[in-house]
This record gives C-alpha cells, sequence and structure tokens, in this order.
C-alpha cells in the first residue's frame, strides 16, 4: 500500500477522488455510488507529499496517513477487497487477518465509480476475494458494466469454488472471456499443495474450483511460486497440470516476493532462480509440449538463459518494482520484471549481470 | 478427521503387465503408465498406504491412488477423463467411410477386395451415395470425417463429387466441419480434380509402401510404373493443395520385412511427416496369398522395431518424421485424450463409432466387414443404404458387436491388461471362423497385432523412463496427441 501524508488530520473517512490540485492544496470529491450524497473537501499536502488529479485514495478520521487507492499514472491496478484467507501458505507476501473487512468491497465499488478513464487490466485481490462471492459477484458485475473492455483477474485459491452453490452465486452468467481466474497450484498431489498452502484438502477443493470455474467458460491462469519444495517436484506438477488441466490459458511460474510469511520461512522460500535454471528449463518445455502458454513473473532476465526470456514478463507491479545501478547498463532493462522494491535480501541482488547485446528477445 | 488419515492413499483402479526384466507396467484408464518394481507393486496393491512419500505422490499425480479424506474435486477430475478417454466409443458416428467403387488398375497380391476397371456392377449408384449422405448427416457428431476408399475412389470421381456438394451443402450440416480425406493411389488424379478438391479442403491419403522396386514389387501394374505415377500424383497434390495435403501409409509384406530402413528412407525423401507402418490384413484376398505374402507376428515386430529406430534416428538428425501406430498406441497409454482411433476402442466400435457404405448397397461396420463379405460371408450386414442411422446403430449385428466386443464378457480379455484400451473384434473372429464357430479372441489377428504393440510400447516407455530419457519422452508424448493424429485413420 502505498501512503502520502497531509498537513493536519484528517477530518472524515472514506474514499475520495483527488479532482484538482493548487500547490500543496487538494480538493477530494466523495463516490454518489448508490445515491449517496456526493461530499468535497480541501485538504493540505504534507511537503514531500505527491498526488495527481484522478488519483483515488482512503482518508482516516483523525490520520494524517492517506492510502493511495489507485494511481492513475500506473499500469498496474489492484483493488484489494479483503485481508481474510483461508489458506496460510507458507510465502504469503501478505499475512491474512480475522476481523470482518466487507467494507472494503464497497470502497472497492466506491474506487471504480470515481475513475475517470478505465484501465486496460485490473486485478481484484485480497486475501481470498471468494470468501464473500456475493459481494465479489456484485463487484465483478459492477466493474464490467463500468469498464465494459478493461481485463479483471481475480487472484483466488478457488477453494470456495468448488462448492457447488458458491460457484453458481460466483459464475453462473458471468460472461466468459471478461474475467481472469488466477488461481495458485503447488503440487500434482494433496499432500505437496495442502503443505505448501497450510490448509487440509486444499487441492481437491482447488481441483473442484478448476473444474467448476472450466464448466462456466472462464480463463484461468495457473500460478505457481517457485519456492524450495515446489522447485523439488516442479516437473511432477507440470505433467498434472497438462494433463488433467489442459484448458488453463496459461501456466506462470513466479519468483518469490521476499516479504511477509516468505521472511519468516527464508530457508524454504527464498529460492535463487538461476541456481534453480534446470527445473524451470524442463518445466517450460513440458508445459509447451501439451500446448499450453508458460508466463514467467517476477524473474529478471539476467537470471534466466536466453531461451527462456521470451517467456518473461515485466510482472512486478511499476510500483512495487526497481532496479539495481548495474540495471542501467542492461539493454533488455525496459522488458524486464526488476526487483521488488522492499527485496533488499543478497539472495535476489547479488549476480546481477547487465545484457549488454540482446540478441534472442 | 485427522492431517494423517487425510492423506492415507487409497487404490484407483489399474491393470498390470509383467515386462522382461522383472519390472511391472500399471495402466490406469484415463491414459496413465506407472513403472513399478514386483515388491512395490506388491504394497501397492495391499498396503498402498506404506509406499514411500515421493513415489506416493506420484502416483497420486497419476491418478493411480487417491487420499483417503473426501475427494470430490479428484473424483469429478477423475470421472471426466475416463469421459474424455471413452468419447470416441461412446459418441454418435464421426467416422463415415464411402466406397463409391471397387473398381482399381492395380493388382496387387495383398489387396482385399478390387476389381479390374472394366468390370461391371462395382460401383455405387447415385441414389445410393445420395442416400448415403443423408444418413451421414444424420449423425450428431460435431466434427465428420467423411472418407473415400475403394477399389481407387478417383476412378468415379464423378461419385465423389456427388457425395461432397450432398454432404457440404446438406440442410443438417449446420455449420459443422466435416474432414474429407480420398484414399487413392493418386494415379487418376488430374489438375481439374485439384482445382475442386481445394475448395473442400480435401486431404490425399495414399500408399507408398517403400523404394520403387518394393513398392512396384507389391503393387504390380502391367506398366510396373506404379511408384513413378503415384509420385507424379503427390507431386500434382502438393502443387495444387498444399505440402501437407497429402498422407501416405505403408503395407508390410515379407518382402518388406529386410528393409525397415530402406523404407523409412523413402518417406524422409519424400518429405512426409508420417510413417504408418502397418501389418498386412489377412483378409480377402490377402488372405489367400498369405503363404506368399504371410509373416509371423514375431517377424513383423522385429521389423517395427527397426522402422521405429529409424524414424527416431531421423529425429535426432533433426528429421521431424513420425511413425503413425506409435502414436495411436501411445495415445491409448499415456494421452488424456482420445484420438478416436476406431480399431482401439474399448468396446469395440464398430458399427457406432464408423459406418461403411459399401458400393455393393450394403452398411457395414468396419472397412473388414465389407472385406468379409468380399469371401462370401455377409452376415455383418447392417443393412441397405437408407436405411436410417437409428435403426442402423439399433440393428442386430450393432448389438452383436456390442456384447461380442465388450472386454469384460469375453473370458481372453477379462485378464488382459489392455482391456480398457482394447476390445474384441467380432469381425476379426468371424473371419478365421471353422465350422461356424467364431476364433477365441487371443487367437485373433486384432489381439495377436495389438498385444504386441502395448508390450512393445510398454518395454520401450520403461527403457526411455529408465533411462532417464527426456528428449524421447517428450518426442513420444508428442506423438501422443490427438493433434499429431490428422493423417492416420
Amino acid at each position: 500500500m502505498r501512503e502520502v501524508l497531509l498537513a493536519s488530520p484528517s477530518p472524515t473517512s472514506g474514499i475520495f477522488k483527488v479532482s484538482s490540485l493548487a500547490g500543496r492544496l487538494v480538493t477530494l470529491t466523495s463516490s454518489s455510488l448508490g445515491g449517496e450524497p456526493q461530499r468535497s473537501i480541501v485538504c493540505q499536502l504534507d511537503g514531500s507529499a505527491c498526488l495527481v488529479p484522478q488519483d483515488v485514495v482512503r482518508l482516516s478520521e483523525g490520520l494524517n496517513r492517506v492510502i493511495v487507492a489507485y494511481r492513475a499514472a500506473d499500469t498496474h491496478h489492484t483493488l484489494f477487497v479483503t485481508n481474510q484467507c483461508n489458506s496460510r501458505c507458507l510465502m504469503c507476501s501478505q499475512p491474512p487477518t480475522r476481523q470482518d473487512d466487507r467494507w472494503l468491497f464497497r470502497e472497492a465499488m466506491e474506487t471504480i465509480s470515481l475513475i475517470e478513464c478505465p484501465p486496460r487490466v485490473v486485478g481484484v485481490t485480497g486475501g481470498e476475494p471468494t470468501l464473500h462471492a456475493a459481494k465479489l459477484r456484485e463487484l465483478l458485475d459492477f466493474a464490467h458494466a463500468s469498464w465494459p473492455v478493461t481485463a479483471v483477474e481475480v487472484l483466488t485459491n478457488a477453494r470456495q469454488l468448488g462448492e457447488a452453490g458458491v460457484a453458481a452465486a460466483l459464475l453462473e452468467g458471468l460472461r466468459p472471456g471478461r474475467t481472469t481466474w488466477l488461481v495458485p497450484l503447488y503440487g500434482g498431489a494433496d499432500e505437496l499443495h495442502d503443505f505448501v498452502v497450510q490448509a487440509p484438502c486444499a487441492f481437491d477443493q482447488t481441483v473442484g474450483g478448476l473444474l467448476n470455474l472450466q464448466a462456466h467458460g472462464q480463463s484461468i491462469q495457473i500460478r505457481t511460486v517457485l519456492i524450495q519444495p515446489v522447485l523439488d517436484q516442479l516437473p511432477a506438477l507440470c505433467e498434472f497440470i497438462a494433463k488433467n488441466l489442459p484448458f488453463v490459458q496459461t501456466v506462470a511460474l513466479m519468483g518469490t516476493e521476499p516479504i511477509g510469511f516468505a521472511l519468516a520461512n527464508a530457508e524454504m522460500c527464498l529460492v535463487d532462480p538461476s541456481e534453480r535454471v534446470d527445473e524451470i528449463r524442463a518445466a517450460v518445455a513440458t508445459l509447451r509440449l501439451h500446448g499450453l502458454t508458460p508466463v514467467l513473473m517476477n524473474l529478471p532476465l539476467c537470471k534466466l538463459p536466453a531461451q527462456l526470456r521470451p517467456f518473461a514478463a515485466a510482472s512486478i507491479s511499476d510500483w512495487k518494482n526497481e532496479f539495481a545501478p548495474e540495471c542501467e547498463l542492461c539493454q533488455l532493462k525496459p522488458r524486464c520484471s526488476g526487483f521488488f522494491t522492499w527485496d533488499k535480501s543478497s539472495l535476489h541482488r547479488t549476480r546481477i549481470t547487465p545484457i549488454l547485446r540482446a540478441e534472442h528477445v | 478427521m485427522s492431517v494423517g488419515t487425510v492423506y492415507q492413499a487409497k487404490v484407483r483402479p489399474f491393470e498390470t503387465r509383467r515386462l522382461n526384466g522383472g519390472r511391472w507396467a500399471c495402466i490406469s484408464p484415463v491414459g496413465e503408465v506407472a513403472f513399478l518394481d514386483a515388491q512395490i507393486l506388491e504394497l501397492l496393491r495391499t498396503a498402498p498406504e506404506e509406499v514411500d512419500g515421493d513415489l506416493r505422490q506420484r502416483l497420486k499425480a497419476k491418478h493411480f491412488l487417491t487420499s483417503s479424506a473426501p475427494t470430490q474435486g479428484l473424483d469429478r477430475l477423475y470421472a471426466s477423463r475416463l469421459a474424455e478417454k471413452a468419447a470416441t466409443a461412446a459418441g454418435p458416428p464421426a467416422l463415415h467411410i464411402l466406397v463409391p467403387t471397387l473398381q482399381c488398375a492395380h493388382s496387387c497380391q495383398y489387396c482385399q477386395v478390387s476389381r479390374a476397371l472394366d468390370a461391371q456392377g462395382f460401383s455405387m449408384s447415385q441414389d445410393q451415395m445420395l442416400a448415403a449422405c443423408d444418413t451421414i448427416m444424420a449423425s450428431a457428431a460435431e466434427t465428420l470425417t467423411v472418407e473415400f476408399q475403394g477399389g481407387d475412389p478417383l476412378n468415379r470421381f464423378d461419385l465423389i463429387q456427388l457425395a461432397i456438394e450432398a454432404l457440404a451443402h446438406h440442410p443438417a450440416r449446420q455449420g459443422r466441419a466435416i474432414r474429407f480425406v480420398i484414399a487413392s493411389t493418386l494415379h487418376q488424379l488430374t489438375d481439374q480434380m485439384c482445382s475442386y478438391l481445394r475448395q473442400y479442403d480435401v486431404k490425399l491419403s495414399t500408399s507408398i509402401d517403400g523404394p520403387a522396386w518394393l513398392h512396384n514389387k507389391n503393387r504390380p501394374l502391367p506398366t510396373r510404373d506404379s511408384y513413378a505415377r503415384t509420385l507424379q500424383g503427390i507431386e500434382l497434390a502438393r502443387a495444387a493443395l498444399g505440402p501437407d495435403s497429402v498422407s501416405a501409409l505403408m503395407t508390410t509384406t515379407h518382402h518388406s520385412l529386410d528393409y525397415a530402413e530402406a523404407i523409412v528412407d523413402e518417406y524422409v525423401a519424400l518429405g512426409l511427416q508420417d510413417v504408418f507402418i502397418r501389418p498386412l490384413s489377412p483378409y480377402g484376398f490377402a488372405k489367400r496369398n498369405l503363404a506368399y505374402l504371410g509373416y509371423s507376428t514375431q517377424d513383423f515386430m522385429r521389423f517395427y522395431e527397426r522402422a521405429l529406430d529409424r524414424v527416431l534416428w531421423w529425429n535426432g538428425q533433426g528429421v521431424a518424421i513420425r511413425e503413425a501406430y506409435a502414436g495411436l498406441i501411445l495415445n491409448k497409454l499415456i494421452s488424456s485424450f482420445d484420438a478416436g482411433y476406431v480399431d482401439l476402442q474399448s468396446p469395440n466400435a464398430s458399427g457406432r463409432a464408423v459406418l461403411v457404405y459399401n458400393y455393393d448397397g450394403w452398411v457395414y461396420p468396419s472397412d473388414e466387414a465389407r472385406m468379409l463379405a468380399e469371401t462370401g460371408d455377409t452376415s455383418f450386414r447392417m443393412g441397405v443404404i437408407g436405411k436410417p442411422l437409428e435403426a442402423l446403430l439399433s440393428c442386430d449385428v450393432s448389438s452383436s458387436i456390442a456384447n461380442q466386443g465388450d472386454a469384460s464378457g469375453d473370458p481372453d480379455c477379462r485378464a488382459c491388461a489392455f482391456k480398457r484400451h482394447c476390445a474384441p473384434s467380432p469381425v476379426d473372429a468371424a473371419a478365421l471362423a471353422q465350422g461356424g464357430h467364431a476364433a477365441p479372441t487371443r487367437e485373433t489377428e486384432h489381439c495377436r497385432r495389438q498385444t504386441a504393440m502395448f508390450d512393445f510400447w510398454l518395454h520401450r516407455l520403461c527403457d526411455v523412463e529408465g533411462r532417464g530419457d527426456t528428449q524421447t519422452a517428450d518426442l513420444l508424448a508428442r506423438w501422443a496427441q490427438p493433434s499429431s493424429m490428422a493423417g492416420a485413420s
């Protein structure tokens, strides 16, 4: 979450759009979603704070801190809808909390209503967004109605979607092709997957969820974070996906985001991808052999051999990635994911080798 | 349920086959195989919960094992994979073979049925062809394959055109894809025919038995130029219809047995992407000439292995050529999808997945059945052309094939490891009938040949896995995919 500071505590709470800016004075306007009266207030920004018109922020009464919910200049946009989760993944970048936070769905809709220029793609993330299936469906319908050409991506473990009732509530009549479901899978069988997500029966539930997504014609991307135990069994996982889930559109193999639980479980979670290139290469080959499309995410290009670079995406959100000084020399920097801003671990920041002659991308 | 019992392993159904060298092949009906030592297999059978962790995970991922916990998700997945493998046998008829004429210029020694060009009464009437097209279009199959066979069907190009027009513009087509294939020597192919065939993206399937001398020996013409003329046809078709418009099949006679490499090299030289190493089919005239042309299953398998190794060698040299029979067997063993090969279905799918509309005005359940009729056994006639599809599918011949072609009802098949990928062939059994009694399944050509092929491929897969030869493993996995089967029928 990005924050800016106000010069004095906010007099109110809620989601506001920056409607105009004059020096350090910012005019904020609330949403009129659901017939709510539109409110306008003027606040003074702290000296260092940076906001521009069209940004959407969350004010909290009595606090100077303002959360930036949507920054118009970004290319990656995320609607954060809950911090609750039914899994406890070893490498979770955002450890879940228990308290009721359903108001976040309302805020997400207000945010959508305030955005004037629809983004190309928006992510819906948590926590586990499907824990509140009816609210999620309401949000998806609202997003699609407000932004008819925006691609919506929901990051979900799909466990709830294995239940017929939840699947029906969430997916019945949801037009195929508009939503992509990003579903993590960590093993070709229950024991490994359930261990990684720290939840018994999760594998079976996720498989059921994937089948229901397919039955409703939804687009699916499998997401696999490459932590140690997953890398150790990666061939079996890829073969399982290829032979059992041939209907998924893409399979993302992802470097770990070194924050949250991943730091607590550092020994298992922090892997230098350049040391596991053989496994990644074999995984990409297996997926392609069966007609699936692999995508490598959060993996800096210089850590991959040349023949794998075409599969790599500049996947780290622009507001949370950065580059090392060495990277300035690299020809591939514009196409590279870079590093997570908060990743100061020596692991990822060593052995950076700027690619001076890019022949293979 | 405690975490310990959640993951306790339970066995799903699978078959086993002992391999030379003491290992066992485990064969799952959903298209998975696993190779295990005897004592591990014993453990898997008697105390699956004690199978070691890593292996347990692998066997779960391949659906040999599941967990004791409720597994609704995996059970649904398993059911959909079973249904996928049974799609051809359970589905509406998708392959329709039209035999406009038996006329052919050749007098091949192994040919089952063909007649000379001036022979009378060996062609279908126009009305029969149109009635056959109506029956084809009555099938609910989402995509249809219509294959013209003979004789050499190009001798009656008028009937081919009549059928293609009738099918392509049929009111019941409703936008469905139709794949047209003509099986022909291509000797009669002309520019004009090609420009017509191009409109409907018709594919051509021809025969190349090997180098010129072998091909000409197998396929005699008075002019002794069968090979050269087929090659001309291939060139013409490629120029007019595109480089991938022609596929070829070979038939193995005992003249072929010493020339496995030369045959494969011939296919490579011709730029063909598939070679189908096919044994002789002991029907019709071929049965009479069996003493002269025939060979044992063992002889064929030795030949097959040499040919296959040559194909693999070429792939190692960067030439992408596939052995089609391997593709069909591997599709059964290791693919999630069914390639639709009619001869390997369980239960036997003759007369359901495939129908043959013969020049004689009758509908038959398979190519072999119409050939059997040429030697006098007409018991597999399903009805005259024009009989409604529903009536054909529910006729006595159909139900008798369904009964006799069910592996679970056949004493030889019941104990067979391949019964989920193969089933008895009642037509084959009738072909070998002695004194009115059909031959036991194990004595049929179908059983001997397919069993030998399954065994061969299990040994190969086990060997490739044991050597960690991922390059060959990937190649075989690619061959197993239905999308690579375009040429095979």
